[in-house]
């Protein structure tokens, strides 16, 4: 891989990584934060309990 | 007050939906445990109260393989919340939770050592009118404090069924599984006689809760007993309020009685306990005279006024040596892996862009991080060790007597000792403490508790300040333990001045069980080790990689001239130039630009000063060959040939992050905790703050004393 490319490449990944860190950090999350202790239930149960509660 | 004595046919019962449990209990009978057996999940566990201070979810399977949803509730000696970790628990039991369902069916966790005491919110729970299991846990331990139960009288005066347990080694499981799995659970018909005085008012209220709030007619029942008991219980966020109509008639209820005199609360009561101490006296046998434990026995010297803290300081001393001794070797191979790999990617690939963010970015900065690995996991295999024997409740005991005279509740120990893992758990376990203030004033001490973001810091600076085997280990031990110290002396502190300031109260009172001494269950401990080991390599393999790789492009651009040293192109960077920008504030502290890049970048996370150094260093490292960063950062000196990290510097940089909020993470998180931005905001600038003002004392005092 000449300079050129590895340049070209190196900046696509820097901008990959540039985007996901901004959305990360502007992201609305309703627990944000919660340093993987708090036990906050996933998606996968809220959308249980949200359904036993609808039945 | 009896329930009618119908058979409820439950959501098992037919319906295709899951059912829901909640697992409530008392603090400390084995919730947790339980919940993690049935669910198979790994959620924190220890040997002392408040563990859980928020629900947790998961998902248990019947004898036919169907899924059962169970929600492990917080520790609650009562439905009259005190805290808001006991409000979630009596709010999810009675509905009143918008986010959460209430639950079809009650899984009630006592501990057999305790019974009488574990009844009352059993009492209570009956009363909801819901069909609940009661499991009756730590059967070994009450057989070694010569007690026996009788379970099956206590099934037929509850009229649900009891199921004797030992959810730490899985004993009772299987039955338990099995009496979930019933689609016909019983109702409870307890009975117990409500005063006669106070019964038109319950009456009453639960009208109200039928016709207004929309609640059927047993759970209106046992809110309305709860809100005569409950007037001054904790509201939590998420909370359904009361319908206006049934408050009106509380509060004339109140006021009559008020009015009459009549001890309305008191009454109940009592006469909840009375019905409890007759049940208990029919199921609880003592046999033998019991003398004192060997609990007892280890408390005669753990928690003795002097030798208590000679106890924990010894505790304390044995956890850093461990970190430094244990730690070397896995150490030494990870630096060597990490230079070997960039070496490697630096033979392999020409040069250019890539192979330097691959090399000087991503491995640098990720490499420079996960080094610390060993040392992490050495001080969690410490803290679970002491979490699991019981051992973390008697520390607490021991400081509450210190902590009492700043004006620090003696709960706020759990969450202040949380916080030298993560100030996030820390900060979330002070749901625990009753008092407002008392919990505004420990959420702000917290993150001054030398987290394990730091550890990496302070190891590294230790490492530049000390490097080799010139110094005794106990030096170094010394000096960590000193950070340690001062982060916890900072704490109690600010805690005194805040108390005594912002935030005036009455002298806190702590009431904490002390559980009984347990041997350690080293599958609970290795699973926190790898928990913490999980989030400290997904945070660097996720925020700390991204940050190196952004970093890198932001220390290689704009380019300099191809003939400009590493050291010009580092200059005229982006990042050069921010650090310029900000070093007319941070010389004073003996700081350069260089340094001034990773106090910027590090305010994502502490962490993320080692890896900004080995970025920042590691642009200066030739072609061929990686420079570890220690050596790097040794050979660094100012423009007018002065050494950059002299051991004055590397204390200043220490006390900084010590003192510094650096953690964008516990700032989210305590403007969630105190419902704002004004508390984190000022808590950032107090600790920032303190963190100049005593690097500036400690730098210039160090220079003029001539080091």
């Amino acid at each position: 891989m000449n300079a050129e490319t590895q340049t070209l490449a190196a900046l696509a990944v820097v901008a990959i990584a540039a985007v996901w860190l901004v959305r990360r950090t502007l992201a609305k999350r309703k627990n944000p934060g919660c340093g993987g202790d708090c036990g906050c239930p996933t998606g996968e149960f809220k959308a249980k309990l949200q359904r036993n509660k609808a039945d | 007050m009896a329930l009618p004595p119908h058979i409820s046919a439950g959501p098992a019962g037919g319906s295709s939906r899951t059912p829901v449990y909640a697992l409530v209990g008392n603090p400390n009978c084995g919730k947790s445990t339980l919940f993690n057996a049935l669910t198979g999940l790994k959620q924190k566990v220890g040997n002392y109260p408040g563990v859980t201070v928020e629900k947790k979810v998961g998902t248990a399977y019947s004898q036919h393989g169907q899924p059962m949803t169970v929600i492990d509730l917080p520790g609650a000696y009562s439905l009259a919340a005190r805290s808001p970790d006991e409000a979630v628990t009596r709010d999810v039991l009675l509905g009143r939770r918008s986010d959460t369902a209430q639950p079809d069916r009650i899984l009630c966790i006592v501990d057999a050592t305790n019974l009488e005491r574990n009844l009352y919110l059993v009492h209570q729970i009956l009363d909801l009118g819901r069909p609940v299991i009661l499991v009756v846990n730590m059967m070994d331990l009450a057989a070694q404090a010569g007690l026996s139960l009788r379970l099956s009288q206590l099934e037929n005066q509850l009229g649900i069924p009891v199921i004797p347990c030992e959810a730490a080694n899985g004993r009772g499981i299987i039955e338990l599984r099995l009496a979930m799995s019933r689609p016909d659970l019983p109702l409870s018909r307890h009975a117990w006689a409500v005063p006669a005085p106070i019964a038109p008012a319950i009456a009453e209220i639960q009208a109200s809760l039928i016709s207004h709030d929309h609640k059927g007619p047993l759970i209106a029942r046992a809110e309305a007993l709860l809100l005569l008991t409950d007037q001054d219980s904790v509201r939590v966020a998420g909370s359904t309020p009361l319908h206006p109509r049934t408050a009106e008639i509380l509060r004339t209820w109140e006021k009559r009685w008020n009015d009459e005199g009549t001890d309305w609360a008191g009454s109940l009561v009592n006469s909840r306990y009375d019905a409890i101490g007759r049940l208990a006296a029919e199921v609880v046998l003592q046999s033998g005279t019991s003398g004192p434990t060997t609990s007892d026995k280890i408390d005669a010297v753990a928690t003795h006024p002097l030798w208590g803290w000679l106890v924990l300081g010894a505790v304390m001393l044995l956890l850093f040596l461990s970190i430094f001794t244990l730690a070397e070797y896995p150490m030494n191979w990870i630096d060597a892996h990490v230079a070997a790999l960039a070496n490697a990617v630096k033979g392999a690939m020409a040069p250019g862009d890539l192979r330097d963010l691959i090399t000087d970015g991503a491995i640098a900065g990720v490499g420079g991080v996960i080094i610390f690995l060993p040392q992490i996991l050495i001080l969690f295999f410490f803290i679970g060790l002491l979490e699991s024997t019981g051992y973390m409740a008697r520390a607490a005991f021991i400081m509450d007597r210190l902590m009492s005279r700043v004006g620090l509740n003696g709960k706020s120990f759990i969450p202040l000792l949380s916080s030298y893992a993560c100030a996030i758990p820390g900060i979330m376990a002070t749901r625990t403490i009753e008092d407002s203030k008392d919990r505004l004033v420990t959420i702000l001490v917290a993150p001054l508790m030398s987290c394990s973001a730091r550890l990496p810091v302070y190891l590294l600076m230790i490492a530049a300040l000390v490097p080799g085997d010139r110094v005794p280990l106990l030096t170094k031990v010394g000096i960590m333990l000193l950070m340690y110290a001062l982060g916890t002396v900072g704490a109690f502190g600010f805690a005194w001045l805040f108390k005594r300031t912002l935030l005036k109260g009455a002298p806190p009172l702590m009431i904490m069980e002390l559980p009984p001494y347990r041997l350690p269950r080293l599958r609970d401990v290795a699973l926190h080790m790898i928990e913490r080991a999980w989030i400290f390599l997904r945070r660097a393999g996720t925020v700390i990689l991204g940050i190196s790789i952004v970093l890198w492009f932001l220390t290689a651009y704009p380019k300099a001239p191809a003939d400009a040293t590493p050291a010009q192109q580092l200059a005229q960077s982006f990042a050069g130039r921010a650090g310029h920008l900000l070093e007319p504030a941070i010389k004073p502290l003996g700081f350069d630009w260089q340094i001034g890049i990773g106090l910027i970048t590090s305010f994502a996370a502490r962490e993320v000063f080692v890896s900004t150094m080995g970025v920042v260093f590691n642009t200066e490292s030739s072609d061929k060959d990686t420079t570890p960063l220690r050596k790097a950062m040794l050979a660094a000196r100012w423009p007018d040939g002065r050494m950059l990290f002299t051991p004055l510097t590397c204390i200043t940089l220490m006390i900084f992050y010590v003192f510094a909020m650096q953690c964008m993470s516990t700032i989210a998180v305590v403007k969630r905790e105190t419902n704002g931005w004004k508390w984190p905001i000022f808590q950032t600038a107090y600790m920032t703050g303190t963190a100049w003002i005593l690097s500036l004392v400690v730098y210039q005092a160090g220079r003029g004393l001539g080091f």
